[in-house]
C-alpha cells in the first residue's frame, strides 16, 4: 500500500484539505479569542479575595484540568440540547474548546502576574499607587509581556485538540483526512496529508513562540501542574 | 609528576595560555597567582583534562594527555581538584560525598569506605557533620567537605582551584589551615590562590602568569621580597594593599 | 422521568466498570512504559552523539506538532498496511507509550540540562565514568527538577487515553457515549464520566502541585 502512496488522489482531494486547513485555522483563533476571554475573567475571579468569586473560578479551573475535553464535548454535544440549547456542531466545538483553554489560559495569567517580583509591587507601593494604578501601570504591562510565549504554547494544544472536534462531524482538517480514508480506503494518503498540514502549523506557532520570547527579552514562567 | 612543556590553548579566537613550560615536582607545593583573566584556572584544569589542551604536550605522573593509550578516567582518580564553589552533591549527605568515589571508581568496599570517609571528615574537623547536607553547611565547611573529598581517593596530586575566594573572611582561615596540613604530609599541590601567607608557609615556588603567560617564578622569598617585572610587582601591590 | 433515567444509568454499571478499567489499564501500561522509554530518550538527547540528539529532537517535534487523534488514526489504520496485525488496544497502548515517552523526554532532558556544569566536573575530575556521572550525579538533581512536570505529563496522559475511544476502544468516555444513546441524558451520562476521570487525575494534579511548591522552596524563591 505505502509503495503505491498515491500522490495524485491527494492533488485531488486537495481543496478538501484547503477548506479543512482554513476551518481549522479560523476555528482556533475564534476559539482562542474566546479562551482569552473566559481566562482572563476567571483569572480575576481567582485573585480576588472574596471566596464567593474565587471558589467557583476554582472550581471550574480544576473541574476542566482534571477531566479530557473529549468527555467535555461531549457533554455539551449530548447534553445541551437536553437544556433546549440547539446549536450546529461547529458552534458546539468552538464552545467547548474555548471552555477548555479558558481554564489553562487562567492559570498562564495568573503565573504571569505572581512572577512580578515582589521588589516591583513594593516600589510601586512606596511611590503611593492604588491597587488599580499598581495593576494597571506597573503589574499588568510586565505581566502580559511574559504571557505571551505561554500563550502561544497554549495556541498550539488549541489547534491540536481542534481535531477532535471531527468526531463530531465538524468539518475541518482531521475530517478531511477521514473522509479521504474512508472514501478511497487511503488511511495513509489521508492521515499524512492531515498530519503534514498540523505540522505547518506546529512550526509556525512555535517559531512565533520562540521568538517573542527572544523579541521580548522574556524568561519562561512557571505555570502550576 | 606534572609537566607542561610548550602547551598553548585557544577559547575560539582568545589565546589563554601561551607556551606554557613548567614542571611540578613530587611533594613539591607550588601556588599559581595572577590577576583575574590570566589563564591560571584553566592551566590547573588543564592537568586533568577539564580543558583540553591544543598545542604542545603534557605529561601527568607518566601519562601523556590526549594520548589514546591514557585513561583519562584512571588518571582523573589519582588528582583530586578542589572548586572555587565547592560542587559538593546537593542530594548527597557529608558522608555520602565522600564515599561516592571510592566506592564508584575505586571499588572499595561500602564499610570500608565509610570508615575512611569518617576519618578524613574527622581530620578536616567535621566529625559532627557525617550526616549532614551540604546546603546545611556554611562555606568553610562545605570546602573541607570538599577536600576531604578528594582525600578519600589518596590522590597522588591535589589541585586546588580558588579554594577561598568564594568564602566570606572569617572562614578562609579553616580551610587554609586544613591545606597546610595537607600540604605538611608531603602532597604535590597546585594551588590557584591570592592567599600569600598560605603561599609563603608551604609553597616551594610561586607562579606568577598574566595574558595567560608564565611570568615569572621564583620561590616565595624571592618573588614576595623582590618580584622582578613591573607587571608582578603592579599585581603584588594591588594584592597586599588589602 | 430523572428518576427512571438514574435506575438505567444504574444497570449500566457493570459497563461502566468496565469502561473505568480499560481506562485504567490504557494509562497506567503506557505510563510505565512510556516513563521507561522517556528516560531513555532524555539522557540519549543530552548526552549521546550529536545526529541522535537530532534524530530524537525531530521525533518528538512530530508527535508534539500533530493532534494525538491523527497520530492514533495512523498507527491503526497505517501499520497494518505495512504488515503489522494488531488489534485497537495494541495501538492504543503504541500510541499512548510513544506519546507519553515524547514528552517525558523532554522533560527529562530539560532537567538534566538544569544541572549545574560544576555538579558534572566534580564528578569528571573524580574519575567516575560516564554511566556512573548520570546515575550518581545528574539524574539523582535532574529528578527534583523533573518531578512536578512527570506527575503533571500523567494527568495529561490519562486525559488523551479518552482519545482512543475514537477506534472503538470501551473506554470510560466510549462508555458515556454508549449509554447516552439509551439514555438521552447528556449532562447526567457525561458528568458522570467526568467525575470518574476527575476521581483518577486530580490527586495527580495536586500531587504535581506539592511538588512544585517543595521545589520552589528549596530553591528559596519568593512565594506570593
Amino acid at each position: 500500500m505505502l509503495e503505491n502512496f498515491s500522490f495524485r488522489t491527494i492533488a485531488e482531494y486537495l481543496p478538501l484539505f484547503g477548506n479543512g486547513f482554513v476551518a481549522t485555522l479560523w476555528l482556533s483563533i475564534v476559539s482562542f479569542a474566546g479562551a482569552l476571554a473566559v481566562g482572563t475573567l476567571l483569572c480575576a475571579m481567582n485573585l480576588q479575595r472574596s471566596q464567593v468569586l474565587k471558589l467557583p473560578a476554582k472550581i471550574y479551573i480544576d473541574a476542566i484540568r482534571a477531566t479530557p475535553l473529549l468527555a467535555q464535548l461531549y457533554f455539551l454535544y449530548f447534553g445541551l440540547p437536553r437544556l433546549g440549547i440547539v446549536l450546529p456542531e461547529l458552534f458546539v466545538g468552538i464552545l467547548a474548546l474555548a471552555l477548555n483553554s479558558g481554564a489553562y489560559i487562567a492559570e498562564i495569567i495568573r503565573a504571569g502576574i505572581l512572577s512580578i517580583s515582589r521588589g516591583q509591587v513594593e516600589a510601586s507601593v512606596a511611590s503611593g499607587m492604588t491597587y488599580s494604578q499598581r495593576m494597571r501601570l506597573v503589574i499588568l504591562p510586565q505581566a502580559v509581556r511574559v504571557t505571551i510565549p505561554p500563550l502561544l504554547g497554549q495556541a498550539i494544544v488549541l489547534v491540536k485538540d481542534s481535531a477532535l472536534l471531527s468526531l463530531i462531524s465538524v468539518a475541518e482538517l482531521t475530517r478531511a483526512g477521514q473522509l479521504l480514508a474512508s472514501d478511497r480506503f487511503m488511511p495513509a494518503e489521508g492521515f499524512i496529508t492531515t498530519a503534514a498540514c498540523y505540522l505547518l502549523l506546529y512550526y509556525a506557532l512555535k517559531s512565533l513562540a520562540v521568538l517573542s520570547a527572544r523579541w521580548l527579552g522574556v524568561r519562561p514562567i512557571r505555570v502550576r501542574a | 609528576m606534572i609537566e607542561f612543556r610548550g602547551v598553548n590553548k585557544w577559547f575560539g579566537a582568545l589565546h589563554v595560555l601561551r607556551d606554557i613550560t613548567l614542571s611540578v615536582e613530587p611533594r613539591e607545593v607550588v601556588v599559581v597567582c595572577g590577576p583575574s583573566g590570566s589563564g591560571k584556572s584553566t592551566l590547573i584544569r588543564c592537568i586533568n583534562g577539564l580543558e583540553a589542551i591544543n598545542d604542545g604536550a603534557l605529561v601527568v605522573d607518566g601519562q601523556r594527555l590526549g594520548d589514546r593509550t591514557t585513561n583519562m578516567t584512571g588518571l582523573r582518580a589519582e588528582i583530586g581538584f578542589v572548586f572555587q564553589a565547592f560542587n559538593l552533591y546537593p542530594h548527597k549527605t557529608a558522608l555520602e560525598n565522600v564515599t561516592l568515589a571510592p566506592i564508584h571508581v575505586r571499588k572499595i568496599p561500602r564499610a570500608e569506605a565509610e570508615a575512611s570517609g569518617r576519618e578524613m571528615l574527622a581530620k578536616v574537623g567535621l566529625a559532627d557533620k557525617f550526616d549532614t547536607y551540604p546546603a546545611e553547611l556554611s562555606g568553610g565547611q562545605q570546602q573541607r567537605v570538599a577536600i576531604a573529598r578528594c582525600l578519600c581517593m589518596r590522590p597522588k596530586i591535589m589541585l586546588f582551584d580558588e579554594p577561598t575566594s568564594a568564602l566570606d573572611p572569617e572562614m578562609i582561615s579553616e580551610v587554609l589551615d586544613v591545606m597546610v596540613g595537607v600540604a605538611e604530609e608531603g602532597m604535590t599541590m597546585m594551588v590557584v590562590t591570592h592567599e600569600m601567607g598560605f603561599a609563603r608557609k608551604v609553597a616551594q615556588r610561586v607562579v606568577f602568569m598574566d595574558a595567560g603567560a608564565i611570568v615569572e617564578t621564583g620561590t616565595p622569598e624571592e618573588f614576595f621580597a623582590d618580584p622582578k617585572t613591573d607587571r608582578s610587582r603592579a599585581f603584588l601591590s594591588k594584592i597586599l594593599r588589602h | 422521568m430523572i428518576w427512571f433515567q438514574l435506575q438505567s444509568l444504574v444497570g449500566s454499571y457493570p459497563l461502566a466498570l468496565r469502561g473505568l478499567g480499560m481506562t485504567v489499564a490504557l494509562s497506567g501500561i503506557s505510563l510505565v512504559l512510556g516513563t521507561i522509554l522517556g528516560f531513555a530518550l532524555g539522557v540519549l538527547r543530552t548526552s549521546g552523539s550529536r545526529l541522535l540528539s537530532s534524530a530524537i529532537g525531530l521525533w518528538v517535534d512530530l508527535i508534539r506538532g500533530t493532534p494525538f487523534l491523527v497520530q492514533i488514526f495512523l498507527i491503526f489504520f497505517i501499520l497494518p498496511e505495512l504488515g503489522v496485525e494488531l488489534d485497537a488496544f495494541t495501538a492504543g497502548i503504541i500510541a499512548l507509550t510513544n506519546l507519553a515517552a515524547c514528552f517525558i523526554c523532554e522533560i527529562v532532558a530539560a532537567g538534566i540540562r538544569s544541572v549545574p556544569t560544576g555538579q558534572v566536573e566534580a564528578a569528571l575530575a573524580s574519575g567516575l565514568s560516564k554511566w556512573q556521572r548520570m546515575r550518581q550525579v545528574v539524574l539523582p538533581q535532574a529528578m527534583r527538577v523533573s518531578l512536578p512536570p512527570l506527575v503533571g505529563q500523567y494527568v495529561l496522559l490519562i486525559k488523551d487515553s479518552s482519545v482512543v475511544s475514537a477506534i472503538g476502544l470501551t473506554d470510560l468516555t466510549r462508555v458515556g457515549w454508549l449509554v447516552v444513546q439509551r439514555v438521552p441524558n447528556g449532562l447526567l451520562v457525561f458528568a458522570i464520566v467526568g467525575i470518574g476521570y476527575f476521581i483518577v487525575c486530580y490527586p495527580l494534579i495536586l500531587l504535581a502541585r506539592r511538588l512544585e511548591r517543595r521545589m520552589s522552596a528549596a530553591h528559596g524563591e519568593v512565594q506570593l
